[in-house]
């Protein structure tokens, strides 16, 4: 005969154990990130708004003193072009923050321009055309939902006639143009937790790797972009310290010299 | 003559194996993102936009791979991850860049889905680790999505 504790502690033990079961098995506390040789070498870049949502949560943000959507200038060489169409692409992420359809919808018809122009307008068309009529119906969660879609087609439709490296600029582009402008609003109104959102040195470190792969991108530009990012390293690299005001300007002032870079004739 | 016809026969047989076998491969990684998306389709409905962006691979039984994807302080994200592999088991974990696991309590595994919940304490590296527990297949295909709110 088996004591009632005893019935107790075994049913215990067996809810227990089918918790787990239906849970998984549990994970470590902690690994030694060191012992990780597999790690996965292509990094997904984060979007803007995925930044810009974590600065709205700080406080109201103007987005309207930051919407761009003049045309800019026409480059010919496709790297450029490349650049030009990442920040385009952030800059309706702007747009979207702001909730300016006008704006989205000029920025659409610009971002399909650009497409085209590398070749890629194909993909584009059907989410230029739902940013427009989403733009039309304010409906902003579509429209966030189809700059991805048109970033990620784009990107696709490189990779697949081997034009890695012009989908990554795409990428360099709208991570510049949102650095621009987190370090614009964290600047203004600045707080410790706005600054830290810039702390993303592994990213920096990916895209100064993947500019040093495209040596046959010999445009001024690039060379300015990676001589830039020498510059950003130190200021956004700080452990746990804090980035201090000082090195938000520092790099607000560097972005924005290159986003005039990018979107300016030489 | 009879050499360039011997040439000619290999090589449209190799020809038509690379044509047959290779959408079969990429059509996996495909399904095991679909798997992952819907995975994550009852998250959407709470507010979180998931990234059109994804990664994916395959595995063999017990093997792990380590994806490394910065996180902002502030936000809310789920990682989702799916394989077509009915009977296969997958899991999916993520940790800071200290090592130490960065996770909410309520990630859970049901068969070929997985999810892991960040709610991160910092901005900055963190490593989500992929694994494939089990399964039938010597190898399985898998692909990992993330949403955030």
């Amino acid at each position: 005969m088996i004591p009632f504790t005893k019935h107790l502690k075994l049913s215990v033990g067996i809810l227990c154990g089918l918790a787990l079961c239906a849970n998984g098995a549990q994970a470590p506390q902690r690994i030694n990130i060191k012992q990780l040789s597999t790690t996965v070498e292509d990094v997904v870049v984060p979007l803007p708004n995925e930044i810009f949502g974590a600065l709205n949560k700080l406080g109201a943000v103007n987005w309207k003193e930051h919407v761009r959507s003049d045309k800019g200038s026409n480059f010919t060489e496709r790297p450029r072009i490349a650049l030009l169409l990442g920040t385009v692409i952030a800059d309706g992420f702007i747009a979207v923050q702001a909730e300016d359809a006008e704006a989205v919808k000029e920025i659409g018809q610009r971002v399909l321009a650009l497409a085209k122009g590398i070749g890629v307008g194909n993909s584009i068309t059907p989410h230029a055309k739902a940013i427009i009529e989403s733009a039309d119906k304010r409906n902003w969660e579509h429209v966030r939902q189809e700059l991805d879609r048109t970033q990620n087609s784009v990107q696709q439709a490189m990779n697949e006639v081997h034009d890695e490296k012009l989908s990554q600029l795409v990428s360099l582009g709208g991570w510049l143009r949102g650095t621009e402008v987190l370090t614009s609003l964290v600047k203004e109104h600045f707080s410790a937790d706005g600054a830290e959102l810039l702390h993303q040195p592994d990213l920096l470190s990916y895209f100064q790797t993947r500019l040093q792969a495209m040596p046959e991108f010999n445009l001024p530009i690039i060379h300015e972009i990676q001589d830039a990012l020498v510059e950003v390293k130190p200021l956004i690299d700080v452990g746990d310290r804090h980035i201090p005001p000082d090195s938000v300007k520092k790099v607000n002032d560097i972005t924005t010299r290159l986003d005039h870079g990018i979107v300016t004739r030489d | 003559m009879k050499r360039l016809a011997q040439v000619m026969f290999w090589a449209s047989s190799l020809l038509l194996v690379f044509v047959v076998l290779r959408p079969a491969v990429l059509a996996s990684v495909d399904d095991a993102q679909s798997f992952a998306l819907q995975a994550a389709e009852p998250y959407v409905k709470q507010g979180f936009q998931v990234r059109e962006d994804y990664w994916g691979g395959d595995l063999g039984s017990g093997e792990k791979k380590a994806v490394r994807q910065q996180l902002f302080k502030g936000n809310e994200y789920w990682f989702w991850l799916g394989t077509e592999a009915d009977r296969a088991k997958v899991s999916v974990h993520v940790y800071d860049s200290d090592g130490k696991l960065a996770e909410e309590p309520d990630g859970w595994e049901k068969g070929h889905f997985a999810a892991a919940h960040v709610v991160p304490k910092a901005t900055g590296s963190y490593f989500i680790i992929v694994s494939v527990e089990k399964s039938p297949e010597e190898r399985t295909h898998w692909a990992l999505v993330y949403g955030f709110r």
